[in-house]
């Protein structure tokens, strides 16, 4: 019990104590504030996804529900940003428990499908209604909590770290529980998980219930943070698919693969978006600028994340069934 | 008083045209082991499937420990005290021999640690104590079926289903499982046993039922059984060694 916790214990003091080594680098701060963000999301995935099984592919309809409640409340009111926060829970659970009480009475792979569907709706909706801001969005222009100064982007980075040790001890808690077994079951073979008295729906529902409120909270913060949301930032499902993908290139269903994946594709993102890549190539005249090739790198490599996002994935599922964080274990445990 | 723990009413099953099983009755006495026999695609499987809820019956009842269970879901029929295992092992694959046991003792406590003493007296029982840590989707078929066992055993059943259990094991494997179920039902648990093995059966079972091609052929002790003109037509008739 002492030794499992030596590991977290350090990696939460580098955390605590990161914004103070590298000082006011706003650069810098916003990366790391990522990580944690697409850490915590996968995280948050990971509990349905990983060890229950059900591939969620909507999980933006969940961080848009939190973003968007809070954002509505914040901007006609000065409620305090953490009863806004709960209030996204409530509408994120309340999403949730619809979706989960059509789609999980029915067998086979029906909620990734309604997943996709549901958060769609969820984006039409918001796109067209009057109250969210349309295409338009939301700004808001100032926000008070506790006399912190939020034009720093420390408060968030500290927000975003205790929302992903808090999704980090709940999984931990879950996975040593009856109900991480049931999720586990549920995951490996759902006929003999009901056979051993395991009522499926209800246990899919708590999974997708934590997964999603969970979610949310991060959307709220997220909102918070950027000051502006419109669909595409908080509701898109390529936020989906990144999730998904951390997840999955980190290692489902273990602890701390989806914190690794974002360790590993934030930066990765950050270089090819910036670009330093595909510039140094060409500045440094390995590339010439003027060829097909020195043109692609300086005017497209910017948006290739997605694409090498998938190309990294592919591999994995190929080479890495168990994500990075598999190449650490050993078979067994 | 004798009581009967399982009644199966007149009890049809239909897939779509093709009758799976034909107004089958019979019922199964507390503390007995109960065979039900017959040749491939008798309609055995489907009958547990039918008792377990995992299909719903055509028509007909199904009574069980005297609550009416036809329309039951699968867990709430394991909560009930009925459990079974499968002719196809299913193994939670990538969960360790004693977390697939655990499973099955959570049907009767949350308690993280109570399930994991439970899980490892059946693990004991079953004699799969050195593989315990073993990820079950990894264990050689023998495995899985006693697997199977102590993950069912776990829950606690009043009465275990048990569909081909001795399936795919050699001689002395049989006879160890068959040890296993006699002292199973010596605690007080009723079973009601699918078989091929027809020496397994008769030294096994009070009394046994046969099926074919869905409909209930005969029904009697082992010694009935095994004289009935109309089982051993209905054995060699289709070609089965019995
Ligand atoms: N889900 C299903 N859909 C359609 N037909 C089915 C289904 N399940 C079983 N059947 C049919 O019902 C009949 C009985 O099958 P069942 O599996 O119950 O036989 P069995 O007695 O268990 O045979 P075996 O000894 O080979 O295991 C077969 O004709 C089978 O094809
Ligand atoms: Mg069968």
């Amino acid at each position: 019990m002492m030794k499992q916790a030596i590991i977290p214990a350090l990696l939460l003091a580098v955390g605590v104590l990161i914004p103070l080594l590298i000082g006011e680098n706003p650069y810098i701060t916003g990366i790391l504030i990522t990580v944690l963000m697409m850490a915590t999301l996968a995280s948050a995935w990971n509990i349905l996804g990983g060890y229950a099984g059900q591939y969620s592919f909507g999980h933006a309809a969940y961080f848009g529900a939190g973003a968007y409640t809070t954002m509505i409340i914040l901007s006609v009111s000065d409620t305090n940003p953490l009863v806004a926060m709960a209030a996204g829970v409530v509408v994120a659970g309340l999403i949730a428990l619809v979706t989960g009480a059509i789609v999980f009475r029915l067998r086979g792979h029906y909620f990734g499908l309604a997943s996709i569907a549901v958060a769609e709706i969820v984006r039409l909706v918001v796109l067209n209604l009057e109250f969210t801001g349309g295409a338009q969005g939301i700004l808001l222009t100032d926000v008070k909590f506790y006399g912190l100064d939020l034009n720093s982007k420390n408060p968030f980075y500290y927000g975003m770290l205790i929302a992903l040790v808090l999704t980090l001890g709940i999984t931990a808690l879950v996975r040593r529980s009856r109900t991480g077994y049931y999720l586990q079951a549920i995951r490996e073979d759902q006929d003999a998980a009901a056979s051993l008295g395991i009522n499926l729906a209800y246990h899919k529902n708590k999974a997708l219930l934590i997964s999603a409120s969970l979610t949310s909270v991060v959307g709220s913060l997220y909102a918070v943070y950027i000051r502006f949301i419109d669909t595409h930032a908080v509701l898109d499902l390529r936020l989906s698919i990144e999730i998904i993908l951390t997840a999955i290139i980190g290692g489902v269903g273990t602890l701390w693969g989806p914190l690794f994946g974002a360790m590993l594709l934030v930066p990765l993102a950050e270089i090819l978006r910036s670009n330093v890549l595909g510039e140094a190539l060409v500045t440094h005249g390995m590339v010439p600028e003027s060829s097909p090739v020195g043109m692609f790198l300086k005017e497209h490599l910017a948006h290739a994340h997605v694409l090498v996002y998938g190309i990294i994935t592919v591999l994995c599922i190929l080479y890495l069934p168990k994500g990075i964080l598999g190449l650490f274990r050993r078979s067994g445990k | 008083m004798i009581k009967h723990l399982l009644n199966v009413n007149h009890v049809n099953k239909y897939f779509g045209g093709n009758v799976a099983i034909s107004d089958v009755c019979f019922s199964v006495e507390e503390k007995q082991i109960f065979g039900l026999i017959g040749p491939n695609g008798a309609g055995k499987t489907t009958m547990f499937n039918c008792l377990t809820g995992y299909y719903p019956v055509s028509s007909g009842d199904i009574v069980f420990d005297g609550k009416k269970i036809n329309n039951r879901r699968p867990d709430e029929v394991c909560r009930l005290g009925m459990a079974r295992t499968w002719q196809r092992v299913k193994p939670l694959g990538s969960l360790s021999v004693l977390d697939n046991v655990m499973v099955g003792a959570f049907a009767v406590t949350r308690s993280l640690h109570t399930a994991e003493k439970m899980a490892r007296e059946q693990i004991h029982v079953v004699g799969l104590d050195d593989y315990a840590a073993q990820l079950a989707g990894s264990l050689p078929i023998g495995l899985k079926k006693k697997l199977e066992l102590a993950r069912v055993l776990a829950t606690k059943p009043k009465m275990l289903l048990l569909d081909e259990i001795c399936g795919g094991l050699n001689h002395t494997e049989t006879w160890a499982i068959l040890d296993i179920i006699r002292s199973i039902r010596n605690s007080g648990t009723t079973i009601v046993f699918i078989e091929h093995d027809m020496k397994a059966v008769t030294s096994i079972c009070d009394r046994i039922v046969v099926l074919n091609a869905g409909e209930k052929l005969a029904e009697g002790t082992p010694a009935e059984i095994t004289s009935n003109r109309d089982v051993i037509e209905a054995y060699l008739g289709g070609g089965h060694h019995a």
